[in-house]
């Protein structure tokens, strides 16, 4: 018996948290990862030249060097991704002491941890692969670090039956785990806030906007939200998902004003052809949720700005649903109040000489406001300007270099070169973030919009009309609404054109959202729902609490029964089966063979017993010896025959 | 530790110890031959197990604070796993059949063997088996159907029939979360035989004897005992000159005091100091006497064993010494 444990299931344990970790070290600064993969190698040739755990003095140096690693990784800064890298790397010191049972067992465990921590990061499709792997690997560890505990002298059994053994524990598990996620009490408000500074870089729109900053957003195909629709989904041209409002305007960059976060005292009716439908909006880190012009109400916590915007009091973390209304046919702000005129017409004056001497001269022809924003969207259209990802930044007069020489930008450039162009003519403009349009998808019933789909467009004010939307990339390229940025830029890499891999995405996409739906989006409401379409409504935490230890022991009965019911030792031939069926037989008739006859000798005493039937069993037990003892097994097949036979007959 | 103890809290230990007997058997029954089951298994978590329960604790507020789903279901996968385990540790130990045990008699200070055989009546293996009494603990694992045995070493202090205490089987079997144990009582008490003296003096060769000379060897007889060389101050009538003929040197005939038949180990007449003394010296002397293969018999007060020279009347003796 060696001193420390056996090479394999060191490796079993190694394995288990290095499969957990996987995702926290791709997202770890990769020297980082590098440290952590390098000590359970170590560790491994550890196992592999049976040597034992460095002094203690060494262990604890390089465990306070680890934890400054991670300090200086991330620059001090603690979240969520700090908290996780810290939690793997301080595993990855355990390997110096991962010498005993429980430091293996330990290590095993906190592998589990380790899995349910990523996805607070992410909760796609895919990690439910990651989430099966893990907790196989990891629940075999267990069963090998269980064995070297059962064979202390090191001969532990064959890795395939331990295995097998972690798979049957494992599906075993689901019945339990699957009632208790859909009857354990969800809370229907969070215990404790979710920590505001976050870690990790999501890609998303972003607060503010200055032309040429989210470009790399249009070349991101991840979903931003899907949308289910009550009843048709709306035409193409009124899907404009509102996000930020901006107002604000510097020379280059547009911001939120000062009274963004101000909930609106608007009242919006539902209207005479409301739009009804539910989110499913994918993590952004950021407070906004999308809706439609104009939403009616906010769902839960959230408010409605004074811009309709939706606003969350903590940012969007995690998967989250919510149904809404909006109201397409709402007039903003019928009359502009003066404060409001003010910000949306102020313009840094020193900046786009030649745009505004445009507007001057555009006021001079047109002093109808419609008038004028229709020469100008004509203008856009008649002049050679087109639409392109690969637009150039812009220098200190953004809207002149635009507007005059380069003539080629996307949704951003020309937002704001228009809403500059307004501004300087004194119709009050605001530009408006968000997402346009959406992929509908046929077998899915739903609209599924893309970081790609995101948009930039304008409202200006008008008397009568309110705040009006006016979209100045539609009349430039109006394949852009109809299609999306994906329609009108051919891709670099003509491989993700194909059809097929299209539909393959699509197909994904339409599996994502079931899951999103039906996996992730289950929560307090969703629980109440399903209890009520079970025709159990209104139940309190307490009562679903009980509901769910019953159904437990429903279903936990059946598991037990499997594991714990009585297993005879085998027969070890068909002609014992038979025999043994026989014997059951004749017990049927209160004729009992003690343990100690022969078969011979038990025939020949209950021949009487069986009347005429007493010379059958007697051949019967006369070829069972001569099959079993005497090694003539040519005859079994006879003797079934006739043992199924007798037993028939005598039932 | 035993002997730290005082006496008022051996009583309480003992009256705790006897009501716990009582509790088990009343389970169910408590000595071999026994098969185990549910009223005898017992289960708790190991140390391990509420480790990961606190782990588990802490992934279900996490996960439902932030109503995160798959962190939910991992959690809940951990759940099932703990509870298949719980059941998979009292399978383990369900009909596992504790079929006999035995302990050799040995003399008091040597350790004992006490042998433990298991039997697997069913299809199903039982890995993992620790077996323990207070003082050890040994690991077996039984294949299907397989039956097989543990010894387990018990100290011995003093002779006389020594209660074997409890004994333990436990397993944590599959994945170390739970512990599942069952108690179970040796059927039999552990006899200890008195410990041998150490030099006891040569054995007293007749009863008359006892009194006064204690050396009777070399003393002469009347019946013939064997040919040795000559020695001066033989007489003539001693050497044997046909066999002195045949050897080419002067050989004596030596005769001897023919044995008792009757050498009679008295307690009365043992010599020593006190009782236990005497019972040691007197167990040497059985054993000196049973390897010489003569007939002797032991007068413990009034009773009288033997005489005769087997291991039958040498075992009957030891008893006798040991329960006296």
């Amino acid at each position: 018996m060696s001193k420390w444990p056996a090479l394999n299931p060191v490796a079993w344990t190694i394995s288990a948290f290095l499969v957990a970790a996987l995702p926290h070290l791709a997202a770890m600064p990769v020297w980082l990862s590098a440290v952590v993969v390098a000590a359970c190698a170590w560790r491994l040739y550890a196992a592999h030249a049976q040597s034992g755990p460095p002094p203690k003095l060494i262990r604890l140096l390089i465990t306070g060097m680890a934890i400054a690693l991670v300090v200086i990784a991330f620059g001090g800064l603690w979240g969520r991704r700090t908290a996780t890298a810290l939690l793997c790397v301080m595993l990855a010191t355990k390997m110096m002491e991962m010498f005993t049972l429980r430091d293996l067992r330990l290590v095993a465990s906190v592998s589990f941890f380790l899995i349910a921590t990523q996805f607070l990061f992410s909760e796609r499709l895919m990690y439910l692969a990651y989430l099966v792997v893990g907790c196989l690997v990891s629940t075999t560890a267990l069963v090998r670090i269980q064995e070297i505990h059962a064979n202390p002298e090191g001969l532990l059994p064959d890795q395939k039956d331990s295995v097998r053994s972690s798979v049957l524990l494992v599906l075993m598990a689901l019945p339990v785990a699957l009632t208790l996620f859909v009857l354990f009490p969800r809370l229907a408000q969070p215990l404790w806030g979710l920590p505001d500074q976050v870690m990790d870089g999501r890609t998303g729109l972003s607060e503010d906007m200055s032309p040429g900053s989210i470009s790399e957003l249009f070349l991101d195909d991840s979903p931003a939200f899907r949308v289910e629709f009550e009843g048709d989904p709306p035409p193409v041209d009124q899907r404009y998902w509102r996000g930020p409002v901006l107002w604000n305007f510097d020379g280059t960059t547009w911001t939120r004003p000062f009274f963004g976060d101000t909930p609106t005292r608007q009242f919006v009716p539902p209207g005479t052809q409301p739009i009804r439908y539910r989110v499913q909006l994918e993590p952004h880190e950021r407070r906004w949720l999308f809706a439609l012009d104009y939403p009616v109400n906010a769902p839960d916590q959230a408010v409605v700005t004074v811009d309709h915007q939706v606003i969350n009091p903590h940012p969007i973390t995690a998967l989250t649903g919510y149904e809404i209304t909006s109201n397409p046919l709402f007039v903003d702000m019928p009359q502009l109040p003066d404060g409001a005129r003010s910000v949306a017409l102020r313009l840094p004056e020193d900046r786009n000489p030649r745009t505004i001497a445009l507007a001057r001269q555009l006021r001079s022809e047109h002093p109808n406001d419609r008038d004028l924003i229709n020469s100008v969207l004509r203008w856009f259209r008649q002049e050679p300007f087109s639409y392109t990802l690969s637009a150039s930044p812009l220098g200190r007069h953004g809207a002149d270099e635009f507007l005059f020489d380069l003539r080629a930008g996307y949704c951003e450039y020309y937002a704001s070169a228009f809403a500059i162009l307004m501004r300087a003519a004194g119709i009050p403009t605001r530009i408006v973030t968000g997402y346009q349009g959406g992929l509908w998808q046929e077998g899915g019933e739903y609209l599924l919009v893309r970081q790609s789909d995101a948009h930039a467009w304008t409202e200006v004010w008008l008397d009568g009309s309110g705040w009006t939307r006016v979209d100045p990339t539609a009349a430039v390229s109006p394949d852009r609404i109809e299609q999306g940025a994906r329609g009108v830029i051919a891709r670099p890499d003509a491989l993700f054109d194909l059809d097929w891999i299209e539909q393959i995405r699509n197909r994904y996409d339409r599996l994502q959202h079931l899951w999103n739906r039906w996996v992730l989006g289950f929560d307090h409401e969703r629980q109440q729902d399903f209890l009520s379409r079970l025709g159990l409504p209104n139940l309190s935490p307490e009562r679903i609490a009980l509901l769910m230890l019953g159904v437990l022991l429903l279903v936990s009965a059946p598991i037990s029964y499997l594991l714990i019911r009585r297993q005879p030792p085998k027969a070890i031939s068909e002609a014992q089966t038979a025999w043994l069926r026989l014997l059951q037989s004749l017990r049927r008739m209160k004729i009992e063979k003690h343990p100690a006859e022969t078969p011979l000798e038990f025939a020949k005493r209950v021949e009487h017993m069986l009347a005429d039937r007493g010379p059958d069993f007697l051949g019967l037990a006369n070829a069972y010896c001569r099959i079993h003892y005497g090694g003539q097994s040519a005859l079994t097949e006879d003797f079934v025959a006739q043992a199924r036979q007798f037993s028939t007959r005598s039932s | 530790m035993r002997a730290v103890l005082s006496g008022e809290t051996m009583k309480v230990r003992h009256g705790l110890n006897r009501w716990f007997k009582a509790w088990i058997k009343r389970r169910g029954p408590s000595q071999p031959p026994l098969t185990l089951h549910y009223r005898q298994i017992f289960i708790l978590p190991t140390r391990f197990g509420w480790m990961l329960g606190a782990l588990m604790f802490a992934m279900l507020m996490g996960s439902l604070n932030f109503n995160n789903n798959l962190g939910l279901l991992t959690t809940f996968i951990v759940a099932g796993l703990a509870s298949n385990s719980m059941l998979l540790a009292y399978r383990t130990l369900n009909r596992l059949c504790v079929a006999h045990t035995h302990a050799a008699p040995v003399h008091a200070g040597q350790d004992a063997q006490l042998l433990i055989t298991l039997a697997c009546n069913s299809e199903r293996a039982r890995p993992g088996l620790e077996i323990s009494t207070d003082k050890q603990e040994k690991l077996i694992s039984l294949a299907g159907g397989q039956t097989a045995s543990v010894s387990l070493s018990i100290p011995t202090w003093h002779r006389g029939w020594q209660e074997l205490g409890r004994c333990r089987i436990q397993t944590c079997q599959p994945i170390g979360l739970f512990r599942a144990w069952s108690w179970f009582w040796p059927e039999s008490k552990l006899l200890v035989w008195p410990s041998p003296a150490q030099s006891p003096p040569p054995l007293p060769d007749s009863a008359a004897d006892l009194d006064g000379e204690l050396d009777q060897s070399g003393s002469e007889g009347d019946e013939f005992f064997a040919l040795r060389d000559w020695r001066e101050g033989d007489p003539l009538h001693r050497i044997a000159w046909k066999a002195s003929q045949r050897h080419q040197t002067l050989l004596s005939r030596e005769f001897r005091q023919p044995r008792s038949p009757d050498l009679m180990l008295d307690l009365s007449r043992a010599p020593g100091r006190g009782l236990e003394h005497r019972l040691s010296i007197l167990t040497a002397w059985a054993l000196q006497a049973h390897r010489q293969q003569r007939a002797w018999s032991l007068k413990l007060g009034s009773e009288i064993l033997g005489p005769a020279r087997d291991e039958a009347h040498l075992q009957r003796c030891l008893r006798a010494l040991a329960e006296y």
